[in-house]
């Protein structure tokens, strides 16, 4: 038996949901006629779902959604936006609100107590939250790093959004920001490329961090690329340190160079992600780089990415040029363009999507 | 365990020239098409309206508890399910002898596509001219924005006003 709030100003919906989910599901069912009056219980009693209108007076159910996605205490109830607005993108606008599902009036009700169901197993099937610094990375660029590290993330903040930070340190223009739909401003480019760490602490730090409205926090790198001497290993180190104080999972977006700042980053890390694809140029790279990285090979997961039907070399035989074992395949999603154009990570948007369940997996495979 | 949670209230998009407003009209008496058609009345309460502007049609910028169209400013609204849309003697059994052609509509800020039903021989300024009422309903339809052609709008019916209508085209009737 789960607890459910359902927030909704029509009050023959409220009685048939209590009917339906309570007699025929044997729920627990709270409710709420009111937007604020909603949010006030489920801040003070948290539920296992909520169930919420969008279009009510004062305040709207995309709002209700962002401010429990915004507290600690509410950031991981499972969330179901249940809207008279059907369109394509008020399903976006929901999803983007941090809503793990979706439905439109009028309801079905048998329909709904699946949906309800399905949320409710999915949210206890979910991985525990991992604790650490992941860093994904590539010798070669081009094979996937950005997106797979913005949809870990995104996977990660589904339970526990607080704690989760997504650092892109890639002095050329890195993407992270824009996979987010966010603007980088302000990026790392004053306190890691000036190489000043002096005066920084973990109040300065917080000023540099985007907030996304998932709950993930983003230290995004400059639009313009840095030139010159590269980002400041001490500058690097200063920033995790402190990062690594008030965040229990940092994932890091890691540059397609070992200088000594990455260095320092892929050994504080508490594992590794190489990315590649089954190509040639991207395994001989692998290859390469697993022997460049070999001091850290049990910390090492390789991750074979993009990967389209048809003749392509397979996992195993892939395993055994790595002389390494391939810890997950991820098939190429299609549905990661639409995802980058809208700037809503698949893992947010999509949660079936196989790119959101391959971001899943990889949460597993770190745990492991 | 089928059953669906209907009421006495319709909800609707209801665009303007420059804005979409989500909210609900009253049915219990006259069915929306009736109530848009009505040459009694130039004006269509709308209950708990949401509005949005169309370049952001997913933004709610503002909400109020009830609000009243000039129905001659409506440019069309989008209704989920077809039979809502449509006039009670347009519905049970009338596709009798009627078929339905494919056409193309442009209103102000969006282009129109979906089907219409006809009978008899067609005549595109029969539709457009005769008859009281102000709306004609397209079936299947999608309102896409000619600016922002990213953005689009579907429903089992679009109550387009025929007083915006810009260029009307149909495709070639099929076999």
């Amino acid at each position: 038996m789960a607890k459910i709030l359902v927030i909704d100003d029509e009050a023959d919906l409220l009685e048939m949901m209590r009917l339906v989910l309570q007699q025929r599901g044997g729920h627990q069912v709270v409710l709420s006629a009111e937007g604020h009056d909603g949010l006030a219980k489920a801040m003070s009693s948290p539920p296992d779902l909520a169930i919420i209108d969008v279009m009510m007076p004062g305040i709207t159910g995309y709002e209700i959604c962002r401010q429990l996605r915004a507290n600690p205490d509410t950031a991981s109830i499972s969330i179901m936006i249940l809207t008279a607005r059907a369109q394509p993108m008020d399903r976006d606008a929901a999803i983007a609100a941090g809503a793990d599902d979706y439905m439109t009036k009028p309801v079905i009700m048998a329909e709904l107590l699946e949906r309800v169901n399905a949320l409710l197993e999915r949210r206890t099937e979910q991985p525990p939250g991992l604790s650490g610094t992941f860093a994904l990375m590539s010798l070669r660029g081009g094979v996937g790093v950005t997106t797979l590290a913005v949809n870990l993330a995104a996977a990660l903040t589904q339970t526990r959004a607080e704690t989760v930070c997504l650092v892109d340190l890639c002095p050329s223009s890195g993407h992270v920001a824009l996979h987010l739909g966010l603007r980088p401003e302000p990026n790392w480019s004053a306190i890691i490329g000036t190489g000043d760490a002096s005066a920084l602490d973990a109040e300065s730090i917080a000023t540099y961090l985007l907030q996304h409205s998932s709950g993930l926090r983003v230290l995004a790198s400059p639009f313009v690329p840095l030139a010159g001497q590269g980002v400041s290993q001490k500058a690097v180190m200063a920033v995790f340190n402190i990062l690594q104080q008030q965040f229990s999972t940092i994932v890091v977006d890691a540059p397609s160079t070992l200088d000594g700042a990455t260095m320092a980053v892929l050994e504080a890390a508490s594992a590794l992600g190489m990315v590649l694809t089954a190509e040639p140029p991207s395994l001989q790279t692998a290859i390469g780089t697993l022997r460049a990285l070999s001091q850290w090979s049990p910390k090492l997961h390789a991750i074979v990415n993009q990967v389209t039907p048809g003749p392509q070399l397979p996992a195993e035989a892939i395993a055994r040029a790595l002389k390494h074992p391939v810890a997950a395949t991820i098939a190429f999603d299609p549905s990661q363009a639409r995802a980058l154009a809208q700037g809503t990570p698949l893992a947010l948007g999509s949660s079936d999507s196989p790119l959101a369940q391959a971001a899943r997996s990889l949460v597993q495979a770190f745990g492991r | 365990m089928r059953e669906k949670l209907s009421s006495a209230w319709l909800v609707g998009d209801f665009f303007t020239y420059r804005h979409r407003l989500s909210g609900r009209v009253d049915v219990r008496y006259n069915k929306l098409a009736a109530q848009l058609n009505d040459p009694t009345s130039s004006f269509l309460e709308l209950e708990d309206a949401y509005v949005s502007n169309v370049e952001h049609p997913a933004d709610i910028v503002a909400s109020y508890t009830s609000a009243i169209f000039r129905k001659d400013n409506i440019t069309a609204v989008v209704i989920a399910n077809q039979e809502d849309g449509l006039l009670r003697e347009q519905t049970y059994g009338s596709y009798f002898g009627t078929y339905l052609r494919e056409l193309f509509i442009t209103v102000p800020s969006f282009e129109i596509t979906g089907y219409i039903r006809l009978s008899g021989k067609m005549d595109l300024r029969t539709v457009l001219t005769t008859g009281t009422d102000a709306f004609i309903p397209v079936l299947d339809g999608e309102m896409r924005s000619s600016i922002r052609p990213e953005v689009f709008f579907t429903g089992g019916a679009i109550l387009v006003n025929k007083n915006q209508i810009g260029v009307f085209c149909l495709e070639a009737e099929k076999e």
